[in-house]
């Protein structure tokens, strides 16, 4: 059923060099890693407070993202089939979100979450404080990161032809099977890379955290400090803990993603 | 019984049908482009609402309010199939039946004749990226046919294909009418294609019906467009 692409014109060598520099260009931040900036330092104090701080972002990102996955997919479904007008508008709203200077955020974050107002007064009384707090942690990755996850959502939502599950529907299956059958085997890398998307965005957020949720300290924020207290050396394995726990499940569900939409 | 009445508001066009239809008769819809046949057969399927009307299926009421989709027991063929990529021939003509274990030794027997009589022993267990266009539209007659639908619909489902598969799949699909006794209304540009499927025709104009009556009735229609459709090329 399917038609083999036509072949690809041949490129020149210096076609290829340029590509060769610009990776090159895009990958050289890495070789920060290194940089001699004296031995690296993991005992006492820096360490546990950095494994505290592996802790706290592994845990609660992975909150967030539970969160982000319940509210953002019924959200991405239903702009999916909104109207042109409507669709624009919801767009826009999400943009915004992403758009938002994360420091802007946070302190907007904390004035609307503020213990004196509505939300924040019920939180604070169903004993969940809005400011340093686990859940002022969460709350924030679920805000810087919920955008991201429901336009990478819609766009694989977008992907999957109406008709394909009209059929399922006339085939006898209701709406919750359609989604089970077909729209989630056939969106589920798309969604997938959106996720790793809203992840990297969430565990990597240090503007709106550092405001809202300077305690319990997550992975970026205990950088800083450590940036700030002790210098570069007690950085560099914490960053490396870091890099290592943000980047390779999002960077394999994105090729993965890639290699199936191009079979 | 299917009784239809409807009116529909597409962009620059106003699509009224009215017709009853026996159960287990047959009934082409012909026309030139645009007349608004594919809307009256997206209507009968739900995939569109009308804006008034009513639509009865026997004693199910498809509209108003709009029967869901999954209540209507109805089988939609278009021009594109309209597989399921994810899953093999296998999964596809079996989709919406109980799984393989779960499935009674009647349901078994069902989809084995499906298999059989429409040639998918080859490639039964292959995935739907890898058959050639003919076996896809197999498929999907097979998958419509496992559900035993009361009432079939076809929107052009042999445009690409090669004469001597267009006659086969006629032949099948006559073939199944027998057996099962569903109700047929079919839509395709080529009269020579319609007149085997349908003895009866129903022809559209501009959104409306304008003909109704046996193939050489509508050869001796007032409607000179229409009698140009039935020329030879």
């Amino acid at each position: 059923m399917g038609t083999a692409a036509p072949p690809a014109p041949p490129r020149r060598p210096w076609a290829h060099l340029a590509a060769g520099v610009f990776a090159l260009l895009l990958l050289y931040p890495l070789t920060g890693m290194l940089a001699r900036v004296g031995r690296w330092q993991w005992g006492g104090q820096i360490g546990a407070a950095s494994l505290a701080s592996i802790r706290v972002s592994l845990l609660l990102t992975a909150l967030a993202m539970l969160i982000v996955v319940a509210v953002g997919t019924p959200a991405a479904l239903y702009i999916r089939r909104a109207s042109r007008r409507a669709r624009a508008w919801w767009q826009a709203a999400l943009l915004l979100s992403i758009l938002l200077p994360a420091l802007a955020l946070g302190i907007l974050l904390t004035l609307a979450l503020r213990p004196e107002g509505v939300v924040g007064g019920l939180l604070l009384r169903l004993g969940m404080a809005t400011s340093n707090s686990p859940a002022a942690f969460v709350l924030t990755q679920v805000y810087v990161s919920l955008g991201y996850y429901v336009l990478g959502a819609l766009v694989a939502l977008d992907a999957i032809p109406p008709a394909l599950e009209q059929q399922a529907a006339l085939l006898g299956l209701r709406a919750g099977q359609v989604f089970a059958r077909v729209t989630l085997p056939l969106a589920r890398l798309g969604l997938a890379a959106a996720l790793s998307l809203a992840w990297v965005r969430a565990i990597g957020e240090f503007g709106a955290v550092v405001i809202t949720a300077y305690y319990p300290a997550g992975m970026p924020v205990q950088l800083w400090i450590h940036l700030q207290s002790f210098g570069l050396p007690a950085v560099m394995p914490l960053l490396l803990a870091f890099l290592l726990a943000a980047l390779p499940l999002p960077l394999l569900l994105h090729l993965l993603a890639q290699g199936r939409r191009r079979a | 019984m299917l009784e239809v009445e409807l009116k529909k508001h597409r962009r620059g066009l106003t699509v009224e049908a009215a017709f009853t239809l026996e159960a287990g008769a047959a009934l082409g819809l012909f026309g030139p482009s645009g007349a608004g046949k594919s809307t009256v057969l997206a209507c009968l399927a739900g995939i569109e609402a009308p804006d008034h009307g009513h639509i009865r299926l026997g004693d199910r009421l498809l509209f108003p309010p709009p029967l869901p989709l999954h209540r209507r027991s109805v089988g939609y063929l278009t021009q594109e199939p309209n597989l399921f990529p994810h899953l093999t021939v296998e999964g596809n003509v079996a989709f919406g039946l109980p799984r393989a274990r779960a499935r009674t030794p009647e349901q078994r027997e069902w989809l084995e004749r499906l298999r059989r009589q429409l040639h998918l022993d080859d490639c039964w267990s292959a995935s739907v990226a890898r058959i050639s266009a003919g076996q896809a539209r197999r498929v999907a007659l097979a998958r419509m046919l496992a559900h035993r639908p009361a009432l079939v619909l076809l929107d052009e489902p042999f445009t690409g294909l090669d004469r001597a598969l267009v006659r086969g799949l006629i032949a099948d699909l006559l073939e199944w009418r027998q057996a099962l006794g569903f109700t047929l209304i079919a839509v395709d540009h080529q009269a020579e294609v319609l007149s085997r499927l349908c003895p009866q025709v129903l022809a559209m104009e501009a959104g409306r019906i304008v003909e109704r009556g046996t193939w050489a009735e509508l050869r001796l229609s007032s409607s000179a467009s229409l009698r140009a459709l039935l020329q030879p090329l």
